[in-house]
């Protein structure tokens, strides 16, 4: 139980820092409930005082209605009622989705929002008001009323909740496998198409459906068991005011249109206690959400370390016996690797893919920290370093080139926001697109189109890198830059490469060194295989 | 199994009628007792109009009236119960419709076999296997039936009150038809938002899309800060749009609240009115407490169904769009599979092509006229530039695809094994993994293969062995490691003829010399090997050599 709290915890908390807006929310439910109790309660007191007055009058005994004010009171009620219906489902739902904005997770917790923490209380408060309003007149009807009421929310809440956790807890991991098992049968279909192995696997996929759909029965089940015993416990507690008031009113004690207000009343509160049931069966899935969304957080906070760590300028990159296994792997991506890149030298590592490179440089890049050993970028441990202080000392063109769906000036002036247009010009003509941008109808503010796809694939490679030539790093990874261009191209960018270069420390991931004249001035040359780095004869 | 005929054109619609058809009795029960609740609901609050007009005009106590107060309790009890069946059986038919869709379509995505797979994305068929099935749930356990007792419910009141009060009755015959038009008209309003709406998120999603996928770049450039800025923007504005749909959504709900309220409002003003004898004409004057009083009760009731059908309209939308997404590929059609492969003619031949051409819709024909005959025995190594048809030829060896022009007969015993650059594993144990090439396989079988493979000292550290879960809940292995799996599984199955993609392509050195290794013991063993790849001691390895240029082969002198 404990658990459960503190699981739920921070996203209640959240709640309350957006009290103003829930509690406008609840108030505008409650409002809702209490007019269409009013309008009933308030219709029935009118119908019968106006019975007894006309029997009265056709008996020819004096009797006096105030028609006006029931009847205003009436036609107000059943305004109320509409407006504060309308208000309230736009206002909560406003409210949910601007809270999930600023969570900036999509999930599924506006069904624990909207369903199972304002209803219940709406209900119990509304309960709480219509009883003691009754108490004015009749008291052990109003004492019958809080008893049943009280004991149906207990139910419909805590025992619902409590006897659909563990199937509706299941749900979530329950679709997830399902999901997988799916995937699976589309990735492998191939192989199990060929080893006539399909139907074996599809009996997986059956057998985990059969037991999804047996779950959701249980739900389903236990949901429609609530929603039966909602609607017969309010309407027997109809029956039973109707009976305990009747008494009281054949000894006298209260007039009949108060009674017909209270049964009336006890029908119309049915309708804040028949959403309880579905919702409260339903919570061991949100929890589930709420479990998972938890676990998400601390890794992400992880990255934000700021440190007062400093780098020294005059280092390079040394790597000291690292080896990074990641979680769950059976070997290690990379193992013992061991070398000394001095400031201002470059290196060439060679490798395929999977060998290991995007491990070395993220290692390097400081978004992984090694299992074993030590890395030491420009004299700290690069996982030290604060955001921004990787960001202007470290550079990185990455294999997969990320351009923004908005202009080509924009995507390159994310790299440095003052730089000017001269500038701009200049790192495109050292990637040899000046020309043809300059062939453009609207040349830097051409759009690059989602995912840069108005662009050939080379033509996004070369604007990542006149990119990052707008910085001024110390540490530069550059990963296959050369990558789709023709050779001439090649040439041209090694050269204004070769410029941009000088006095950095660098290095390069190729697959292969087909044209060694690409790569000017190396120092070392390393590959990688399965992890592990070696010295390759120079 | 059910599948779909392909020259029918399925409809969203008419699917999700053929699926309600198929459990017609359940939901017909469903909206039979859903009715039969809603009948009792007519008895019960008559019944209670009638002992508070006896208790309250009459005099009489409770307890000389207890046997109606009894009756009245049953009543409740017998409306659970109707109740508690309508929602039972509508859960029923949700349930076996669902597990019937999911049947049809993944039996279809079988049917459209790996060459149709490769150009979709998995991501995307889970969703409609899981996320869209599931979204069919609200239509066939509430809307359907509800549909129907939406028809019946108000007319059993109308009856009702027309016997208590014809006046009333007109009242709520005149509202009853503006209820619909009301809706119609915010509805009609809150589809075309709704389209609008879809445009736009799907935009709005791109950019967000857009945003979080460069999240990487923008770190490496120090823009944290202003990326996360942009997700937020992002989401906000979707907010402001969901908002517009939904208020005019709400709209219509607003509307049938505003009815049943004014119902009751005005129901009581007239029944007050006629009590006091106000009201001269028609039924007014015999007004009693009881007619009163149950015309006042039944006014709600009678708009009830409808606002249920309301709250569960959006069943109806989100069923719709499920269906239209599942119905598309149900449509696919299937004519890329061989539905009936014919034998080879010769006896030692595993597979003979005879005058094939392979053509995919809107890209002619890709491969062809073929003439080739593969022999038990024969080593083949396809070697041709990528493009050049080296995986369709594989493929249509595999049976994945058929000729579209000329014949491809297979060997009866047609079982193949299969390895490519990038080797599938299963969510599931090591042990289901290797079981995927021979689902009968002994744990001896399984130790010797993965020995074979040069993978069973990794699996004896594992503290689990075979039985060690793999994937995203389990191990990881490297892309060396993965490749020996797949290579026992080759060793476990007694396939004749193996099909081999690229398989030394993109591995370590010690894995690809365990590749060549495994090929040459598998020529050994006699197996017809078939292998598109351009390492020099495979093709050496060959009797035959196939290059391919443009969808045609030639026959290389070995």
């Amino acid at each position: 139980m404990r658990d459960i709290y503190r699981q739920f915890l921070p996203w209640l908390r959240l709640l309350t820092r957006r009290r103003r807006a829930f509690s406008l929310g609840a108030l505008l439910a409650g409002l809702t409930l209490l007019a269409g109790v009013a309008l009933l309660g308030l219709s029935g007191w009118f119908i019968t005082a106006s019975a007894l007055t006309g029997i009265a009058l056709a008996l020819g005994i004096p009797a006096i209605l105030d028609v006006y004010v029931p009847g205003g009171g009436i036609r107000f009620f059943a305004l109320l009622r509409t407006v504060s219906r309308y208000a309230e489902r736009v206002y909560n739902h406003n409210s949910v989705l601007a809270l999930l904005a600023d969570l900036r997770f999509r999930v599924s917790l506006d069904n624990f929002y909207l369903r199972a923490l304002m209803p219940p209380l709406v209900a119990l408060l509304g309960s709480a008001i219509m009883v003691l309003f009754v108490a004015l007149w009749l008291p052990y009807v109003a004492l019958l009323m809080a008893f049943v009421l009280g004991f149906l929310w207990l139910v419909a809440t805590v025992g619902f909740s409590a006897w659909g956790w563990r199937q509706s807890h299941h749900h979530v991991g329950d679709q997830e496998v399902l999901r997988h098992l799916v995937i699976d049968q589309v990735q492998a279909s191939a192989e199990l198409t060929s080893y006539r192995s399909d139907q074996w696997h599809r009996g997986f996929v059956d057998a985990h459906e059969q037991q999804v759909l047996h779950n959701q029965r249980q739900v389903g089940n236990k949901q429609s068991l609530g929603n039966a015993i909602v609607a017969a416990v309010t309407s027997l507690l109809a029956l039973g005011v109707l009976w305990l008031a009747g008494e009281v009113l054949s000894r006298g004690q209260v007039d009949g249109p108060i009674v017909v207000m209270a049964v009336l009343m006890a029908l119309g509160i049915n309708e804040a206690f028949s959403v309880l049931p579905s919702a409260f069966v339903r919570l061991g899935a949100s929890y589930a959400a709420v479990e998972r969304l938890n676990k998400l957080k601390p890794g992400a906070s992880a990255h934000s370390v700021v440190s007062s760590a400093n780098a020294s300028l005059e280092d390079g990159v040394i790597f000291e016996g690292v080896s990074l296994r990641y979680p769950y792997a059976l070997s290690q991506a990379l193992s013992d690797a061991d070398f000394h890149l001095s400031a201002g030298k470059r290196a060439v590592v060679t490798g395929i893919s999977g060998a290991g490179k995007s491990t070395l440089a993220a290692l390097i890049m400081g978004r992984l920290a090694p299992t074993q050993g030590c890395v030491n970028v420009l004299g700290v441990a690069p996982t030290a370093l604060a955001n921004t202080q990787r960001a202007e000392h470290l550079a990185m063109l990455t294999q997969h080139v990320d351009l923004f769906d908005a202009s080509l000036a924009e995507n390159l002036l994310i790299a440095d926001p003052t730089a000017s247009d001269e500038r701009l010009w200049q790192v495109l003509s050292d990637v040899a697109l000046a020309d043809w941008v300059e062939r453009l109808p609207k040349a830097l503010d051409t759009a690059v189109g989602e995912k840069g796809q108005q662009l050939s694939g080379g033509q996004a490679r070369r604007v990542a890198l006149a990119r990052l030539m707008l910085r001024d790093p110390q540490v530069v990874i550059l990963d296959e830059p050369f990558a789709s261009v023709d050779t001439m191209t090649a040439r041209h960018l090694a050269a204004s490469l070769d410029r941009w270069l000088a006095d950095r420390t660098v290095i390069y991931f190729i697959h292969q060194v087909d044209q060694p004249d690409l790569l000017p001035h190396i120092d070392y040359h390393w590959h990688l295989d399965a992890g592990k780095l070696g010295s390759e004869a120079n | 199994m059910a599948s779909v005929s392909s020259h029918n054109e399925l409809t969203p619609r008419h699917w999700l009628s053929s699926l309600a058809a198929s459990e017609r009795k359940r939901l017909t029960g469903a909206a039979f007792f859903g009715a039969l609740a809603g009948c009792h609901t007519v008895v019960i609050v008559t019944g209670l109009a009638w002992l508070i007009d006896q208790l309250v005009v009459h005099n009489r106590s409770p307890s000389d009236l207890m046997l109606i107060f009894a009756f009245l309790a049953v009543a409740v009890f017998l409306r659970a119960l109707c109740q508690w069946a309508s929602e039972k059986l509508s859960l029923d038919a949700s349930l076996r419709i669902r597990r019937k869709a999911r049947t049809q379509l993944l039996d279809k995505i079988t049917a459209l076999g790996p060459a149709w797979l490769t150009s979709q994305q998995s991501g995307a068929i889970a969703a409609q296997a899981v996320e869209h099935i599931d979204a069919l749930d609200g239509y066939f356990a509430r809307y359907h039936p509800q549909l129907r007792i939406t028809v019946w419910v108000p007319l059993v009141i109308l009856a009702v009150v027309v016997w208590l009060d014809y006046l009333a009755a007109v009242f709520l015959l005149l509202a009853a038809p503006l209820i619909p038009l009301f809706m119609a008209l915010v509805g009609m309003g809150a589809e075309r938002m709704n389209r609008d709406q879809f445009a736009a998120v799907a935009r709005l999603s791109a950019h967000f899309i857009d945003r979080v996928r460069g999240i990487t770049t923008l770190q490496l450039f120090g823009h944290t800060q202003a990326a996360q800025q942009a997700v937020w923007v992002a989401s906000d504005q979707y907010r402001r749009l969901s908002m517009r749909t939904l208020k005019l959504a709400f709209l219509s709900s607003a509307v049938l609240e505003f009815f049943s309220s004014v119902a009751i409002a005005v129901v009581a003003m007239y029944v007050g009115f006629g009590l006091l004898g106000y009201i001269e004409y028609g039924p007014a004057p015999s007004l009693t407490l009881f007619s009163g009083l149950a015309v006042l009760l039944l006014a709600p009731e009678f708009f009830q169904p409808l606002r249920t059908l309301s709250m569960h309209y959006h069943d109806r939308a989100a069923a719709l769009g499920a269906a239209e997404s599942i119905v598309n590929t149900l449509n696919e059609s299937p004519v890329m599979r061989d539905t009936s492969p014919t034998t080879t003619k010769t006896d030692n031949a595993l597979v003979e092509l005879e005058e094939v051409q392979v053509s995919y819709p809107g890209r002619g024909v890709v491969m062809g006229p073929l003439n080739l005959t593969l022999k038990q025995g024969d080593v083949v190594a396809v070697s041709g530039e990528s493009g050049s048809g080296k995986s369709t030829l594989l493929s249509l060896l595999a049976g994945f695809i058929g000729a579209s022009h000329g014949e491809c007969r297979h060997a009866a015993t047609n079982q193949v094994a299969w390895l490519d650059q990038q080797p599938c594993l299963l969510q599931g144990s090591l042990a289901d993994n290797l079981r995927l090439a021979d689902p009968l396989a002994s744990e001896d079988a399984m130790q010797t293969a993965l020995k074979r493979a040069g993978l069973i000292d990794v699996v004896n550290d594992l503290p689990h062995g075979l039985d060690t879960p793999l994937g995203e809940r389990g191990v990881g292995l490297s892309g060396g490691q993965a490749q020996r799996l797949a290579l026992a599984r080759v060793y476990l199955s007694s396939a004749p003829l193996v099909l081999l993609d690229e398989p030394t392509a993109k591995l370590d050195e010690a894995t690809e010399q365990a590749v060549v290794a495994a090929l040459i013991d598998w020529i050994k063993e006699g197996r017809t090997l078939v292998v598109a790849t351009h390492h020099p001691a495979v093709i050496k390895a060959a009797n035959r050599h196939f290059k391919m240029t443009h969808g045609q082969i030639e026959e290389m002198p070995v």
